[in-house]
């Protein structure tokens, strides 16, 4: 009798190992090698991945790059339309400092995230198809900065996804995507 | 004290389990008791505030306002995610160790120790978010710097991460003490993969004191600043190793379990063995899932943690989630116990609730938890489950649909053979885990729903009937809130129904003799006299285990992967209908 709660009698390296056992451990390699082989083709052929450039900064570092950004761009009824296609987007209690936006689709835009103050969670879903969302984690201290073309005109709501205080479920705002021109 | 310690020891101290066989001595199961006994009041205490928190969710309930829901969730994540599961998981180690072994608890004193400085840590923990205070705020499990939380807070996570090491000791010394005597002599697999399971606990606990530690000197000010990216990282060793515990221990509760209550045998101790090596070295590493959409690591981090190193992970689950049910077919068909493709399970002991929660455990795990898991460990994947309720609905079916039953069915294992009690009532001990797993599966499934087709975020106390301060919301995804709202309610009534039993049973039951348990073993394993297995019939006619037919196991794995597949097929295709994010 094998019996995990006894030592294992005689040479039990070499015992045999049943076929479909074998047939299920070759299965297994099998599929954890799709499972890394399609995440690595994605990261190079795939449209959406989490990568991009970051950059140390600090807070009030950001808030200058924030400053020019603003300046530069011009103040509508709708929002901020950037003057380029740099787009600066700031996590602060309770707030998103550079919102809102208003972009064209079909142009990649780098947007710059970093906080002010503590993490925040940048949740963006566009307001027809809420399946489509994405988060990214927000840190003080750090500037990333991910590219992003919108291919559907529309609203897109952002929404604070990581606890920030007692304020954090009001922490939203928009980004108006409009026809390419 | 109530007797709750006393039991028919010889002159020895020693006393012969009738549905082990094992040799159990009183130092051993004492702490065993007193372990297992604390981790159930964790389990109470924590489980009110499921229910505060999941009528919160459910914005139609709308129970708490936003400072008290964050307190609530704060309290129910650290009561029940770490300390019902590591008090629990210290009665294990003592019952895979010295248990088994059929060996004394050595150091009787530091177990006292640990037990003492665990409760200290866990008591101030509770007490720091009671009391939380501006600038203070809520430290939910993970206490995110700079949003500072109470000095107290932390130091009481320091506290109780080195009381579990404190208890961690006699375990330790024991298998020293086993090994000098035994030279040579393999230990057996329960306690192969307890010791796997208190070396990934201490490489976790060695991460939670330097991310506690340098969150303190930051927060008294000994240090000037803190790097969010670094303490998340620090922080994740013990907010994702705590996890790793609790699944290992888990594996280690489904072999001893599945063996002593349904007659799995080891089909292959060599494959088993290499699949706990594999956790050892590559589980801890699956904590990079946490860090997946975060700016402060590479690509090339991410992609090694989440694939070269994780798969070994993976693939070790996969060699459990064939061996496990294997053993259970080639055992029962060895002894005759049910023919045909299926026979072998539809005859097992469905009745007895640690079977049927020890089973549950496996196919929940695996189908809910397991796959999800591998899902949101895709480095592109992530992005749509991270900080969405999705990401709640995987660590509850882990946690809760793996981790929690299986501790629920051998806390009923500890009640009918350790405190030697009958179960005050049978039929509700039976019926129990079917309803708490069935209802507390859908609730799950729900989290995971409006979590990734919705977006609707976790640690927040409203987003689907209002967002304050604009006419947006969520409120597409309320109907399945709905369905969520009323299943975790059944779901929390299926847990206060074990805790009735399980507290009830220990208190009142009736008190049972040697013998009385014979109806816990499968027919034909282990004799209700204690007579040595060895020298059973089975054995002798016995051919070696691997040799048994083990197609229905296959067939039902075949099922699993099939599951994988489809949900993996759907998970990237969600995510391809996305606009073009990233380099
Ligand atoms: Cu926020």
């Amino acid at each position: 009798m094998s019996s995990p709660l006894k030592p294992p009698e005689g040479n039990w390296w070499d015992q045999a190992v049943n076929r479909r056992e074998s047939i299920w451990l070759g299965l297994g390699v099998i599929w954890s090698l799709v499972l890394f082989g399609w995440m690595s083709i994605w990261t190079r052929t795939g449209d959406q991945n989490p990568i991009g450039e970051t950059y140390r900064v600090t807070e009030a570092e950001f808030q200058e790059k924030m400053a020019a950004y603003k300046d530069a761009a011009e103040e509508t009824e709708q929002g901020l339309v950037p003057d380029d296609t740099s787009v600066y987007m700031a996590g602060v209690r309770f707030a998103w400092d550079g919102a809102p936006v208003v972009l064209e689709a079909d142009t990649q835009y780098d947007f710059h995230l970093s906080s002010y103050d503590v993490q925040h969670g940048f949740s963006l879903r566009p307001e027809a198809t809420l399946s489509k969302q994405i988060n990214l984690q927000i840190l003080p201290g750090y500037e990333w900065v991910v590219p992003m073309t919108f291919d559907e005109p529309g609203t897109y709501h952002i929404i604070c996804n990581e606890f920030c205080g007692e304020g954090h479920r009001s922490m939203h705002d928009t980004i108006i995507v409009t026809e390419a021109a | 004290m109530l007797g709750l310690f006393d039991n028919d020891y010889g002159s020895d101290g020693f006393r012969q389990c009738s549905v082990t066989g094992l040799q159990i001595h009183q130092s051993v199961e004492k702490y065993v008791k007193l372990f297992a006994l604390t981790a159930i009041v964790a389990l109470l205490y924590g489980g009110i505030f499921a229910l505060t928190v999941a009528m919160t969710r459910w914005e139609v309930v709308g129970l708490l306002d936003a400072g008290d829901f964050y307190t609530h969730l704060s309290l129910h994540a650290w009561n029940l995610l770490i300390f019902w599961m590591i008090f629990m998981e210290i009665a294990i180690l003592y019952v895979g160790g010295p248990m088994v072994l059929g060996r004394k608890l050595p150091l009787e004193r530091v177990a006292q120790l640990g037990w003492l400085t665990m409760v200290a840590g866990a008591l101030l923990v509770n007490y720091a978010i009671w009391t939380t205070s501006a600038p203070d705020q809520a430290p939910l499990l993970t206490s995110y710097a700079p949003l500072p939380s109470d000095p107290l807070f932390y130091t009481g996570a320091i506290v109780f991460l080195l009381g579990a090491t404190i208890s961690a000791l006699p375990f330790f010394t024991a298998l020293w003490f086993e090994k000098r005597e035994n030279p040579g002599q393999t230990l057996p697999l329960v306690t192969f993969g307890a010791f796997i399971t208190a070396i990934i606990a201490v490489e976790a606990i060695l991460g939670g004191l330097a991310a506690f530690s340098y969150a303190l000197a930051w927060r008294i000010e000994l240090i000037g600043s803190i790097d969010a990216a670094l303490y998340r990282q620090l922080y994740w060793i013990v907010g994702h190793g705590s996890q790793q515990i609790n699944l290992v221990a888990m594996i280690v509760v489904w072999y001893f379990l599945t063996h002593v209550v349904g007659g799995a045998e080891i089909v292959s101790e060599k494959v088993s063995r290499t699949a706990f090596i594999l956790y050892l070295f590559f589980i801890n590493l699956g904590a990079a899932h946490h860090l997946l959409s975060d700016p402060a690591v590479s690509t090339g981090w991410r992609i090694f943690n989440t694939s070269y190193a994780f798969y070994g992970a993976t693939f070790a689950s996969l060699i459990h989630a064939f061996a496990i049910p294997a053993g259970i077919e080639a055992g029962r068909r060895k002894r005759g116990l049910g023919g045909g493709l299926f026979g072998w399970l539809t005859g097992a002991p469905w009745k007895n609730p640690i079977f049927s929660s020890t089973i549950f455990s496996i196919i929940l795990f695996g189908f809910l938890g397991g796959i999800t898991g591998v899902l949101m460990g895709q480095l592109q994947l992530n992005m749509t489950w991270h900080n969405t309720l999705a990401t709640v609905g995987h660590f509850h079916a882990t946690v809760v649909l793996g981790t929690t039953v299986a501790f629920m069915g051998l806390s009923y294992f500890v009640i009918r053979t350790m405190f030697m009690r009958a179960f005050i009532s049978p039929k509700l001990a039976s019926i129990q885990p079917y309803f708490y797993a069935g209802a507390m599966s859908i609730a799950t499934l729900m989290l995971m729903y409006v979590g990734i087709l919705y977006g609707v975020p976790r640690r927040t106390s409203e987003v689907v009937e209002n967002i304050p301060g604009t006419d947006f919301s969520l409120a597409a995804a309320g109907p399945l809130f709905n369905v969520f709202g009323i299943f975790a309610l059944l779901a929390i009534a299926g847990g206060v129904l074990f805790l009735v039993i399980a507290v009830g049973s220990v208190l009142f039951g009736k008190k049972l003799e040697p013998g009385d348990n014979a109806d816990l073993t499968p027919d034909g394993l282990v004799y209700p006299d204690g007579g040595d297995v060895e020298t059973a019939d089975v054995e002798e006619e016995g051919n070696p285990v691997h040799t048994y037919d083990m197609r229905g196991t296959f067939v039902l794995c075949l099922i699993f992967l099939g599951a994988f597949v489809i949900t993996y097929v759907l998970n990237w295709y969600l995510l391809s209908q996305l606009w073009q994010i990233g380099a």
